[in-house]
């Protein structure tokens, strides 16, 4: 049974990746988890600098969800290279850096440090984080700053190219074909959706950024819909993320027509969950006579529509 | 170092009211949890509610290879919780946090709890009565139901001294009151802990910065991964190396931490600075 993918040039020993911002920089699981199980980690988002990240409180649990503003607290690309890199080398698993910037000068510098860095596999371009005031989602939320961006990062470096798109835009897929035209080599569909919780006793937001971004099993319909016209539109490949809980979730994922899939707000209810979703995938591919997960990719059976590998959108 | 794995509830005792005793067996945090620390739990794997909740330790138990909770089941965690049978499978990981730091020898620890924040405190009574220290605990509620534990808390070397705010138990008043008037009296070196709502530890740590006396609390802000990642716990904490204060999570640099070093809700910097100034002798 082959469980082993390729996207954007990077071999996962599994299609299962943990999410940028639910799974620290990984060395926070040493000891307690064995990281070799992923297929691979997309580390926490990491601007030049070390940030404070957002006012207190900064996460609020909703029906099914989380609805976060963490504001990208973080240490910084040098810090992560000089102290984490090494610490990861020793476990077997695919590294993603999450790449931030308040401007496209950042993007590219961020970039250029990680390029020359040992261990990293490729990069998630953070063009979609709702829970900052500059840059963020603001690149992710208009076609041609979308494009600027990622052209900028793949100029500034060899390593494959991942934007990770906004699911708080009208038509995603002019956004995946931005990326795309821009020298991307992958896309991460979807970040968090923008969202308001508010304490009806003190009438005010109950997250001191005020709105933040929401996840977990709450936005799966919304993620599988967009990373769905997402792998539709575009000839290179998606990684599929919103609220995956389950070998089922990540299996709705994968045949929609994503060829790996990120967990998020699953690793804070049980970081073990890696493990129970690989047995469960494992089992559904022998029920179904399967014998490669790559198998399952894109198979949706959508009445009305030509499938994308029938006009030759399967690379 | 923290495990996570499957909890199975090993016995549940209603102690009145909304009150559970709750013993998981769960062999790391039984064998490695000091005093302070908590543990992550969620009863089963449904999807609601999305999060596990943390809690502080109680009490351990190697040999039997369980450690004992003390919930009020107050929202949808607690009361999942609570609402388990024996055999029910929780999930848990811990031990997780930094734990209490030990009074020097001779220096007599003077426990506050709130309400529910009494927990940590059986934990810490037994290591004072193991190590041969003292110990006072102020217990405090709203009324004499909000002390369920009261009987629980013999033979651990500690004075117990209750007060509630209707003054249907004990002091008359709040858990501070009591505190203080031993403050006044006491003659040898003593160190402040405090666990309970942010208000009640927030007037410890005045206390504590208006005597100069040490002063440890132990934060319960909303946790999501309790292990570092999610960043969704940070408070505001100044280092003794800080120029200002920074976040730190209350999950790995906490849940206990220095109370002249805790910026509280409604301080701003130039506040914690003088906190800072005054809360060392």
């Amino acid at each position: 049974m082959n469980l082993a993918v390729e996207v954007a040039g990077i071999r996962f020993k599994n299609p299962l990746i943990a999410a940028s911002g639910t799974f620290g920089y990984g060395v926070e699981y040493e000891g307690v988890l064995d990281l070799s199980v992923l297929g691979g980690i997309v580390s926490k988002g990491l601007y030049m600098e070390a940030r404070d990240g957002a006012p207190t409180p900064r996460i609020v649990e909703t029906p099914s969800g989380l609805l976060n503003a963490i504001g990208l607290q973080g240490v910084g690309v040098r810090a992560f290279v000089r102290d984490v890199l090494p610490r990861l080398a020793k476990h077997e698993v695919a590294l993603l850096v999450n790449v931030c910037g308040d401007s496209v000068e950042e993007y590219a510098e961020v970039s250029r440090v990680c390029d020359g860095a040992p261990g990293i596999a490729g990069l998630e371009v953070n063009i979609s984080c709702p829970n900052v005031k500059k840059g963020g989602m603001a690149f992710g939320g208009d076609p041609r700053l979308t494009h600027e961006v990622v052209a900028a990062v793949r100029k500034a470096t060899r390593l494959p190219v991942i934007p990770k798109l906004s699911p708080n835009v009208g038509d995603i897929t002019v956004f995946a074909r931005a990326a795309e035209e821009a020298g991307a080599d992958a896309l991460s569909c979807i970040n968090t959706l923008l969202g308001l919780a508010i304490d009806v006793e003190a009438r005010r937001p109950r997250l001191g950024f005020g709105t933040g971004g929401l996840s977990g099993p709450a936005i799966r319909p919304v993620a599988v819909r967009m990373a769905w016209q997402a792998a539709r539109a575009v000839r290179i490949p998606v990684i599929g993320i919103g609220g995956i809980a389950s070998a089922s979730d990540a299996l709705e994922f994968l045949i929609a027509g994503c060829r790996a899939v990120q967990i998020g707000t699953a690793n804070f209810v049980d970081p073990g969950i890696y493990e129970r979703v690989l047995l469960d995938l494992r089992a559904w591919l022998e029920r179904h006579g399967e014998d490669d997960v790559n198998s399952v990719v894109g198979t949706l059976e959508y009445p009305g529509l030509p499938r994308p590998c029938d006009s030759g959108g399967c690379a | 170092m923290p495990a996570n794995r499957i909890a199975p509830l090993a016995s549940r005792e209603g102690l009145g009211g909304a009150y559970f005793l709750l013993t998981f067996r769960h062999p790391e945090t039984a064998r490695e949890a000091r005093p302070g620390q908590f543990v992550m739990m969620k009863a089963g794997l449904s999807a609601e509610p999305p999060l596990r909740r943390p809690f502080s330790i109680l009490a351990t138990d190697p040999g039997r290879e369980t450690f004992s909770l003390f919930v009020k089941a107050v929202g949808q965690g607690s009361s999942a919780l609570c609402a388990m049978a024996p055999g029910d499978e929780a999930l848990c990981l811990g031990p997780l946090g930094r734990p209490f730091t030990a009074p020097p020898a001779g220096t007599e620890a003077l426990l506050v709890a709130g309400g529910y924040g009494v927990a940590p405190f059986r934990f810490l009574g037994e290591e004072l009565r193991r190590t041969g220290g003292r110990g006072r605990l102020f217990y405090g509620g709203r009324t004499a139901a909000d002390l369920p534990l009261l009987e629980r808390l013999g033979g651990l070397g500690l004075e117990i001294v209750p007060a509630t705010e209707d003054g249907s138990l004990g002091v008359s008043g709040r858990v501070t009151v009591p505190l203080e008037a031993h403050l006044d009296a006491a003659k040898g070196p003593v160190r402040l802990y405090a666990c309970g709502p942010d208000a009640m530890m927030h007037a410890v740590a005045r206390i504590a910065a208006a005597r100069s006396l040490e002063a440890e609390v132990s934060l319960d802000p909303w946790m999501g991964c309790g292990i570092g990642t999610c960043l969704g716990c940070v408070v505001r904490v100044q280092g003794a190396d800080d120029a200002r204060w920074k976040y730190r999570c209350a999950c790995t640099e906490g849940p206990v931490f220095d109370s002249a070093r805790v910026v509280w809700p409604g301080e701003d910097d130039s506040k914690a600075r003088r906190a800072r100034g005054e809360g060392r002798p």
